[in-house]
């Protein structure tokens, strides 16, 4: 499914070197390592917008190394929740897709959440919604980078359970990247580490 | 402010007095051309001209003898299509000339005076034309008689005076040029600039004269010096010398008026004008010292490289008496031509002098000497205290 | 793609600025000689600039003076009360600064003038009237500048400084918290102010009597500059001129970026409802400074419809619409108004074409070379500002003696040129305005957009440009008021030539003969229109001004 080989990328020192990442179809991964180590880096490299030193990364078999972000049907969720200022909820799903909306934001349960101004998001609710979004645009692979770091443990874990069913359900293979150890054990098939 | 604003007679013409007026179009057609213009502004730099057999390119400045009548029935008359290029001033004319020249793109200048008509001619920018010249003054044909140009309106530039404020009590008229450098005219003389303004740099010319300029006599500069060091005004341009700070014109009746001079650079027959406007009387009058006025004449000529016919044949329709003889009520000058004198209507005529003796300086002398001249007025008028 | 529209702009823009520019300053230096010291010198030497480097340098420094002690109370009363109608009160204070100037000289002529209050005789009183109508005009300044800082910093501060030793008095408090806190914004401010009086061209030229500033005499002698053989020394004049005033000007403008870059410090803030205190006494600054603010504007209007009466008496007035009428229509040497107004909208439509896109495109170059070579970012910042330093004149003359003089086909049948100068003068604006919002903008905006799968097309209509909407709009309202107010640089182009702009046919209606009772009422009835179409561009941007964090516009 997606196939990692030799990926290296330093800045100002050594973020990963030859690191292989195989992810099987539905797989779950996360990455586990301290802030800095470079796993975000690691995830905006596989899904474009980071280019790599060197390594070659396969989608389905296909080299998509050197494809442009938007080319390689990558979804991102990042930290914070990236959500349009001039568009509403319904809006910005419409980026993804223009229609399905109120399935998807179901799925996420923010029903009747359409017409809502983003502004007016609470942060749970907006990374649903960029989630739902991710979703919409029908990834190959969702990477989500610490998407619920900002919130308190109690909702962030059980955000996280219910993404991981929503991730099984529609057999969408994910890397997580976290420094959680506890939060990368419940919401992972598999777990790699990263160190310094 | 304006540079070589040249006359009484084109400066102050209100225009009330005329009705013509070359710009006028319906509402309606305005609106459409609004809506024309700007679904195709990017487009209308490249408009070329218009298709037509006979084409006339006029460049002149705002010479009100030139109106919307006299334009269409030149037209009408002849069918040639005129174009009509207005300037800020006459110097801009002669300036407009030498950056285009070799362009071929002006026909005929209209405006351009005898101090500029020399260079003009040295640089080689007029062309000559073929013009019936019979009937033309004698005094007219003064400053230059040749087949490059030919005189379309005239007038004495000389000083003028408020005649409330020097009236022998608070002021003395002035016998000499000195008398306006002694205490009593302190501040109180309103020159324009020989630099910027062309009836400035016609009363310059005059004092040349005047004082008998040649090399080892000082008494020129010696004079602007002293004007100088008396608080002369300089102006840059005519209008400002006698609409701000004149107190014998209509300058009073405009918003910057100052009024601090009652003395200032003018025509001779502006008082004449003043009259004219208001029913028969003016506190302005002209001070008619031997050499101190200058023969202003002002010409229409060929210009190099363009078509000569169609503008000689404007020109000689310049100076038919129908059109001529317009001069001293349109455009406020003298006309040239023999026989044609101001109107005697509300005293034009009489508040305006002929001067017993204006100032002998050829035009050659002048084109020869103008920077040179130019330069020492500078320094005259730099120079310490 | 992206690459290559960087390039383009960056080209097109130095050619723009660099051609008509170098084209002037090699025709000028044919006629006086490559020697810098010559031309500075000539200023000295010539009556008409001998003493204008003096005049200039003190009236603009009297100016910043005035409009600092003028401007500061109004600033504190603005930012440290609570105010009915704020958004109203703050607009009309701004008024002066957008108005163009040849407008405010005509209402300040009306005002000072012998048929107001009479005071315009003598060199002191227009002197006056000068540095009071550049602290009216730049007042916006100093109050944009200072009174964000004055109504968000978090009371926290003042209220610790109460309790310790060093801030019990009202004037240590001043001393230790607010002088240090203001002074950047002001010093900034003063500079920006120094440089407008500095260039001061239309207000010079109206209100004092043959006084000029570098700018104004660049003017008076452009026609006949830049010709070998004939009248040289108007040539040393200009480049004397120029390159004091440039020297001058970009001294000022790196003292007012570095000022400005110092004072990014972060201060706690707070909700201005939570600073202000209730108002009391404020209104005794701020309902002068309102009627001051608009005083000027209101007595062009007024003035459009005074005529004077030419009546028995010979100096009374009568009221009614001839001068409105007599613009309209126009007269035997002026446009009417309606052929000045399409000129002055098809110049302006030409400009915002080309600078907007321009400097966009500038802009994000900027933005996106930060990243990659801050250095070479930082060089085409600072020749983006670079037009700054060229004055109005300065660009005028660059069109006229660069382009016009040397052009190919006739300079009176190419109707767009007087653009180029607006084009010129516009963009370093457009840039100014556009790069603070293009850098604010989240870069994982764009980001989030390439991994739902937009393109580059795509992003930049549904992501960049809506997000950017708000400086969009400021930019080319500013860019469109510019180009239908701007006077000096349309001055001198239109010298040499035919073409009329509103801002030209308000002066000629004023410059030209004033026997006519109607010249003075129908200029002020053109002033009256610019002024109305510069205000509702103004009130329409004020809608979209999204955040007050002391930018000038």
């Amino acid at each position: 499914m997606l196939d990692c080989e030799a990926l290296t990328k330093a800045f100002d020192k050594t973020l990963f070197k030859n690191l292989d990442i195989h992810l099987g179809p539905g797989e779950i991964l996360a990455v586990l390592g301290p802030s800095g180590c470079g796993k975000s880096t690691l995830l905006r490299c596989i899904c474009g917008l980071e280019s790599l030193d060197s390594g070659t990364i396969r989608l389905n078999e296909i080299d998509i190394t050197n494809f442009e972000a938007e080319d390689r049907g990558i979804g991102l969720i990042f930290q914070r929740p990236v959500l349009y200022p001039h568009l509403s909820v319904s809006g910005n799903l419409s980026l993804a897709s223009k229609s399905g909306h109120e399935e998807a934001l179901e799925e996420v349960g923010l029903s009747g959440f359409e017409g809502r101004a983003v502004e007016n998001l609470s942060g749970g609710e907006g990374q649903r919604v960029a989630l739902a979004r991710a979703l919409l645009a029908e990834p190959n692979v969702l990477l989500l980078d610490e998407p619920f770091s900002a919130l308190d443990s109690d909702l962030s874990v059980r955000l996280l359970k219910d993404v991981r069913q929503l991730l099984k359900k529609r057999k969408c293979p994910a890397i997580l990247v976290t420094h959680n150890q506890q939060e990368a054990e419940m919401f992972s098939d598999r777990i790699l580490e990263m160190s310094d | 402010m304006a540079t070589h604003r040249p006359d009484l007679g084109n400066a102050s013409g209100g225009s009330e007095m005329r009705n013509t007026n070359k710009y006028e179009k319906s509402p309606k057609t305005t609106n459409m051309v609004i809506v024309i213009l700007l679904l195709t502004i990017p487009l209308s730099g490249c408009v070329g001209d218009t298709e037509n057999d006979r084409e006339l390119v006029i460049v002149t400045y705002d010479v009100y003898a030139l109106t919307d009548e006299v334009i269409e029935e030149f037209e009408n008359e002849t069918g040639i299509s005129v174009t009509i290029l207005k300037l800020n001033d006459a110097g801009s004319i002669l300036d407009y000339l030498i950056q285009h020249q070799g362009r071929e793109d002006v026909d005929l200048a209209i405006g351009m005076d005898n101090n500029f008509l020399g260079t003009a001619i040295e640089f080689d920018l007029l062309a000559e034309s073929d013009v019936n010249q019979v009937g033309i003054r004698s005094d007219a044909l003064g400053p230059y008689s040749g087949p490059l140009a030919t005189p379309f309106d005239m007038g004495y530039v000389c000083l003028n005076y408020d005649t409330d404020q020097v009236d022998g009590e608070n002021l003395t008229v002035p016998t000499s040029l000195w008398n306006l450098t002694e205490e009593e005219w302190r501040g109180k003389v309103a020159l324009p600039s020989p630099v910027t303004s062309s009836p400035g740099r016609a009363f310059m010319l005059a004092t040349l004269d005047y004082f008998d300029w040649e090399d080892g006599n000082d008494e020129f500069s010696n004079w602007w010096t002293a004007m100088k060091n008396n608080d002369v005004i300089i102006t840059s341009g005519w209008s400002e010398a006698y609409e701000t700070h004149y107190t014998g014109g209509y300058g009073e009746w405009t918003e910057g008026y100052i009024g601090d001079a009652h003395i200032t650079v003018s025509y001779c027959h502006s008082p004449g004008v003043e009259s004219w406007y208001n029913e028969n009387w003016t506190k302005s009058a002209s001070l008619d010292l031997p050499k101190t006025s200058f023969l202003q004449v002002e010409y229409a000529a060929a210009v190099n490289g363009g078509n000569i016919e169609t503008a000689s044949e404007f020109i000689n329709y310049l100076i038919s008496p129908d059109v001529n003889s317009l001069m001293p009520t349109e455009n406020l000058m003298y006309s040239v031509l023999e026989g044609q004198d101001l109107p005697e209507e509300n005293g034009y005529l009489l508040n305006s002098v002929i001067p017993q003796q204006p100032s002998q300086i050829s035009m050659n002398e002048i084109s020869e000497n103008i920077e040179l001249w130019l330069e020492e007025w500078n320094s005259a008028m730099t120079s310490g205290e | 793609m992206r690459r290559l529209a960087s390039a383009f702009a960056v080209m097109l823009y130095s050619m723009l600025i660099l051609i008509p520019i170098g084209l002037a300053t090699q025709r000028l230096i044919l006629v006086t000689g490559p020697n810098p010291y010559d031309w500075t010198k000539s200023l000295s030497e010539n009556y008409i600039s001998q003493n204008v480097l003096e005049f200039t340098l003190v009236q603009a420094v009297s100016s910043t003076l005035l409009t600092i002690i003028i401007s500061l109370p109004i600033a504190w009363s603005l930012g440290r009360h609570r105010w009915p109608f704020e958004s109203l009160i703050r607009t009309v204070l701004t008024l002066p600064f957008v108005i163009p100037s040849i407008i405010a000289a005509m209402g300040i002529l009306t005002i000072v003038g012998p048929y107001g209050l009479d005071i315009r005789t003598n060199e002191n009183t227009w002197w006056w009237t000068l540095i009071i109508s550049h602290a009216w005009f730049n007042m916006a300044l100093i109050i944009r500048f200072c009174e964000p800082l004055l109504s968000k910093l978090d009371p926290a501060l003042e209220e610790q400084l109460r309790l310790l030793p060093h801030g019990r008095t009202r004037a240590s408090r001043l001393k230790n918290l607010w002088v240090p806190l203001l002074l950047p914004s002001v010093v900034a401010a003063a500079c920006m102010t120094f440089v407008f009086s500095f260039t001061s061209f239309a207000l010079v030229r109206w209100i004092t009597v043959r006084d000029n500033t570098l700018e104004s005499v660049m003017a008076e002698v452009s026609s006949s500059a830049g010709i070998q053989g004939y009248m040289e020394p108007t040539s040393d004049i200009v480049m004397g001129a120029s390159l004091i005033q440039f020297t001058i000007l970009l001294t000022s403008l790196w003292l007012t970026s570095v000022i400005q870059r110092d004072r990014k410090a972060i201060l706690p803030q707070a909700r201005p409802e939570h600073v202000r205190k209730p108002n009391s006494r404020g209104w005794l600054v701020i309902v002068p400074a309102l009627i001051f603010a608009v005083l000027p504007l209101i007595s062009v209007v007024i003035g459009s419809f005074r005529i004077r009466d030419l009546g028995e008496s010979g100096g009374g007035f009568r009221w009614g619409t001839d001068g409105w009428n007599q613009a309209y229509h126009g007269s035997f040497s002026f446009a009417p108004m309606s052929e000045a107004i399409l000129n002055s909208l098809g110049y302006a439509t030409i400009t915002i074409l080309v600078a907007l896109p321009l400097g966009y495109a500038l802009a994000t170059t900027i933005n996106d070379l930060e990243k990659r070579s801050p250095n070479l970012a930082r060089l085409l910042d600072v020749f983006t500002m670079l037009p700054f330093a060229l004055s109005a004149a300065m660009v005028g003359l660059g069109v006229l003696l660069g382009i016009i003089k040397l052009d190919v086909s006739s300079a009176y049948q190419f109707w767009a040129l007087p653009s180029l100068a607006h084009i010129m003068l516009t963009t370093p604006f457009v840039v100014r305005i556009m790069l603070p919002a293009i850098r604010s903008l989240d870069n994982s905006y764009d980001e989030n957009a390439r991994v739902l799968g937009m393109g580059e097309f795509s992003r930049f209509v549904k992501i960049k440009i809506p997000l950017l909407k708000g400086s969009i709009i400021i930019s080319s309202i500013f860019v469109i008021a510019m180009s239908l107010g701007e006077f000096g640089a349309s001055f001198i182009v239109a010298k040499n030539s035919d073409w009329t702009t509103l801002p030209l046919l308000i002066d000629a209606w004023r410059a030209k003969p004033m026997k006519d009772p109607l010249s003075a009422p129908a200029s002020n009835a053109v002033a009256t229109v610019l002024m109305l179409i510069t205000m509702g561009l103004f009130m329409f941007a004020e809608r979209f001004r999204n955040n007050r964090d002391g930018g000038m516009f």
